[in-house]
């Protein structure tokens, strides 16, 4: 599952300012050889640096039977190449100062490395060892499967959205891969076999398919040196096959029911068919998910929250390679029916698509966008989560900086075309999770 | 995710780890100063951003709420609902509209109200800011909202049991002292509560000598010295200032279970541990060491264990979670419902070899490396900087605890981790809280000691007097 990716994009007029915390001269990227790409970025406010790297893998790459296998391989990257066995990627890393994590969505696999910078070399030799000599040890296959099971059924466990929404997606998508859940449908992940395996690795990690992304307070001659050692030698291979399956028009609302005895109150979600991230419409829907759920002014909070139907409101959305979903979700006030929350909900986003929002709303999301710019490239972690969105989502890490631009031109207009395009009846899919059905 | 961040019994207290391998770390210089009339003001610039971070930070939290249990907590969040002069809807549209963000909240013994803004927003906010934090009107239809949506949430959050959990285990430690009160209160304590309450909880601890405001960020110091100054000199205060009562100290003279029943639950969620120490100990810098071998890393001894070698779990951890008084210690983590107990003793086994084994120097040189290395990112920003300050007045931070980071951490040797390991982890009359499916685990939770069943429905967090 993943969350809002893109909540941190830049906005307003001011934002392309010398007031940003970086401007596009100062990035550095190259390409190796073998295809892997490099972007750099120093940075020294701390004495550390990350290392970020994309895999253009995720969940959209699987079929029924390997479900959830990008998520699993993610896991299993940490358990053994040629010069680091198990458990040594972790040791390694953490005896020299680092710390790491990964996340699979349906679109990438994101692998993070937060080091201090004096340990850059050890990170670029774990890194490569792995993508160059990783070793799939069938035993360790075998423990990982009860650790990603235990994932699987924590989130569940613990989260009502995160079931709702992986019913919801199963019922909003007829063909896509974007139907199944990223973690995986429980018999798959028991299924998964050595072999397959070792072509999902064969397949995905090519280094052509990757983009690295290295900010902090490093050189970015010795980025480009220690790249062209570690990863420079990895051979060149072709490029995956690519993901066929058009999701068909969907010809009418969607709707469905998941049972949680312990829900004390009705969770309600409500996803609109969207297009892929990089669509002309793309900042357009971001203002309007702002101008929905973004703050104690925003329309939802105001007609849900506000009015005690609701103890809270948010939006989410895909930003992924094919068309996906806008998500709307709302948590019932204790002793408010779903159906009251869900006629308020869907009544506020028709009053928007057929009288807009107003030019204040709008200016509010603009600001919104800047600050939030800001709060982004305070850190060295959000400049590389925002380098790397930009190269592998939107094909370009340039088109961050003209992205203040984008928000800029838009008109209220704009806005209200966009919810009138989107957020349609026949487009939609609803889903509520309660203890029982009313 | 291949990891999980659980926090369970987590206090989320800022961990004062010290410099990067080879680079040194330190805290950016800050100013402290009092007002005439007691309040403390505390300022950092940071010209990184242009932003602004401002907190106040009030001595006062969950233990001071006698037998109401969340009303600091409510008071914390109430402040937001408006103030004398300005409607909740003007101070939203003010903060919103400028993409700002205004939050309050309380936890043990602290509450705060914080804002971040851009800086050319200064003037606008901090005086709507200063507004709400000295003359706040508790609204009474807005705050009636607020408590409803409180108490929602309060069954809210037992829909999730790692958001309880923790919760459970501290009422457990310290019984009827106001340290086991549980912070966000209870359904019915909540319920209960008056807009006067509210007021009184507010007149008495919302008072210049007892709070400090912390600006950091993008700022000319001279000039926002002067606009604090203005804004909260006027702020008076009758009568002595509170003062610190005794908060209590953890109860562990034999073996407890207590056994949370949640009947629809396909995993038990398990908290197991003891008495810990104070967020002020000497020790505190090198017991952060030693957790992270045990429970604080990816490679720690319970992670390795739990998940690594068995695939019982997507995490297990161990945390010391200080208070200003006392504190207390948790292995915690989760497992399906048929593996509870082996689990529990895989967890119990591991957390043994602390003393069985004891801490070779390959791996506290590598753990000594590891909280150098992962200290700079948690004071990266001006939010988290703030935060920080923020704790060093409330819960009496000693800065020569963040100063002697390096000092303590290098001097850290297998022997003296021995000495800290007998005198700070506890090793017998380990407490243990479960959430899980009862009638599945009833027979394993009695293996561990005396058993006491809760509903997790029923209201708070400790068994019902009978």
């Amino acid at each position: 599952m993943k969350w809002k990716l893109a909540a941190f994009v830049a906005g307003s007029m001011l934002a392309a300012s010398a007031q940003a915390a970086f401007t596009s001269d100062q990035v550095q990227s190259f390409t190796l050889a073998n295809g892997m790409k490099f972007i750099v970025l120093e940075s020294s406010t701390i004495p550390n640096a990350n290392m970020y790297t994309f895999w253009k893998v995720g969940s959209r790459n699987e079929a029924p039977g390997t479900t959830g296998l990008s998520h699993f391989f993610e896991h299993m990257m940490f358990n053994g190449s040629k010069n680091y066995g198990p458990k040594m990627f972790d040791r390694t890393m953490e005896a020299n100062g680092g710390s790491n994590n990964a996340y699979t969505s349906s679109d990438v696999t994101v692998y993070q490395d937060w080091f201090p910078a004096t340990s850059l070399e050890t990170i670029f030799k774990l890194e490569s060892d792995r993508i160059a000599h990783l070793t799939i040890d069938p035993k360790m296959v075998e423990s990982e499967r009860g650790v990603v099971l235990s994932e699987r059924s924590t989130g569940l466990e613990n989260s009502n959205i995160r079931m709702l929404m992986e019913d919801l997606n199963s019922v909003a998508y007829s063909a896509h891969p974007y139907s199944w859940p990223v973690i995986g449908f429980e018999s798959d992940i028991k299924a998964w076999t050595q072999q397959d395996l070792v072509n999902y690795f064969r397949t995905y990690y090519a280094p052509g398919n990757a983009v690295a992304v290295i900010v902090g307070d490093v050189k970015a001659d010795r980025v480009k040196t220690l790249a062209t050692k570690y990863f420079g030698a990895i051979p060149k291979r072709a490029a995956p096959p690519a993901v066929k399956t058009v999701e068909p028009e969907q010809k009418g609302e969607r709707r469905l029911f998941v049972a949680k005895p312990s829900a004390t109150s009705a969770n309600l979600m409500v996803a609109y068919k969207a297009p892929r991230a990089d669509s002309p419409d793309y900042y357009a829907l971001n203002v309007l998910q702002g101008v929905l759920t973004e703050g104690k002014t925003s329309r939802l909070y105001k007609a849900l929250v506000e009015k005690q139907l609701a103890t809270s409101v948010g939006t989410d959305a895909t930003d992924g390679f094919d068309p996906g979903l806008l998500y709307v979700f709302a948590v019932a006030a204790n002793g408010v029916d779903g159906a009251k929350v869900e006629k308020a909900l869907l009544d506020e986003i028709d009053n928007v698509v057929k009288n807009g929002i107003t030019e204040q709303e709008l200016q509010a999301v603009k600001n919104k966008k800047l600050v939030n710019l800001y709060r982004a490239q305070e850190t060295i972690n959000g400049k590389a989560q925002q380098l790397g969105n930009y190269e592998t989502f939107f094909g370009d890490w340039r088109k961050l900086f003209a992205a203040p631009a984008e928000f800029e031109k838009l008109t209220t207009a704009d806005i209200q075309a966009v919810a009138a395009r989107y957020l349609k009846k026949q487009q939609r899919t609803i889903g509520v999770l309660a203890a029982k059905e009313e | 995710m291949k990891k999980l961040v659980f926090t369970t019994a987590l206090a989320g207290a800022a961990a004062a780890h010290g410099a990067a391998q080879g680079a040194e770390f330190k805290l950016p210089q800050f100013e402290t100063t009092k007002l005439s009339n007691g309040l403390t003001v505390m300022l950092m610039e940071r010209h990184e951003v242009p932003l602004i971070a401002v907190r106040a930070v009030v001595k006062a939290g969950a233990v001071n709420d006698g037998t109401q249990a969340g009303l600091a907590n409510l008071t914390g969040d109430a402040i937001l609902l408006g103030s004398e002069k300005h409607a909740k809807a003007a101070i939203d549209e003010a903060f919103d509209f400028r993409g700002a963000q205004l939050a309050g909240g309380s936890a043990t013994e602290q509450t705060t109200v914080q804002a971040n803004f851009a800086k050319n927003d200064a003037a606008a906010l901090l005086p709507l800011f200063a507004e709400i934090v000295q003359q706040p009107s508790f609204e009474a239809a807005e705050l009636d909202k607020l408590k409803n949506r409180k108490v929602s949430g309060l069954k809210q959050a037992k829909e999730s049991p790692r958001q309880v959990a923790g919760t459970y285990y501290r009422s457990m430690l310290y019984g009827d002292a106001p340290y086991a009160s549980p912070a966000g209160g209870t359904v019915n304590s909540l319920a209960a509560l008056k807009r006067a309450d509210v007021q009184g909880f507010h007149g008495r601890y919302f008072r210049p000598d007892n709070a400090a405001i912390i600006v950091v960020g993008d700022f000319d110091p001279a000039a926002m010295r002067r606009q604090i100054e203005t804004l909260f000199g006027q702020w008076t205060a009758d009568g002595p200032a509170p003062q610190r009562a005794d908060y209590g100290k953890p109860l562990a003279a034999k073996p407890r279970v207590w056994l949370v029943d949640k009947p629809d639950a396909i995993e038990t969620t398990f908290v197991i541990g003891g008495p810990g120490i104070a967020r002020n100990d000497p020790d505190y810098v090198p017991l952060q060491v030693l957790n992270t071998v045990l429970g604080g890393r990816f490679t720690s001894w319970l992670n390795d264990e739990l998940r690594v070698n068995s695939g019982l779990t997507y995490g297990a951890n161990s945390a010391f979670s200080p208070l200003a008084q006392s504190g207390t210690f948790a292995v915690s983590s989760f497992t399906a419902s048929a593996k509870t107990e082996a689990a529990l003793d895989l967890a119990l086994k591991t957390y043994n070899r602390l003393w069985e084994k004891g801490i070779d120097k390959a791996t506290l040189d590598s753990a000594k490396a590891y909280v150098k290395g992962q200290f700079p990112p948690r004071f990266e920003t001006s939010e988290q900087l703030a935060s920080l300050l923020g704790d060093m007045y409330a819960l009496g931070v000693d800065r020569a605890q963040i100063d002697n980071f390096m000092r303590d951490v290098d001097g850290l040797t297998p022997a003296k981790a021995k000495q800290l390991v007998d005198r700070h982890f506890p090793r017998q009359n380990l407490q243990m809280v479960l959430v899980g499916k009862a009638d599945d685990i009833r027979k394993v939770a009695a293996k561990y000691g005396e058993v006491t069943e809760l509903e997790i429905s029923a209201d708070g967090f400790r068994p019902g007097r009978k």
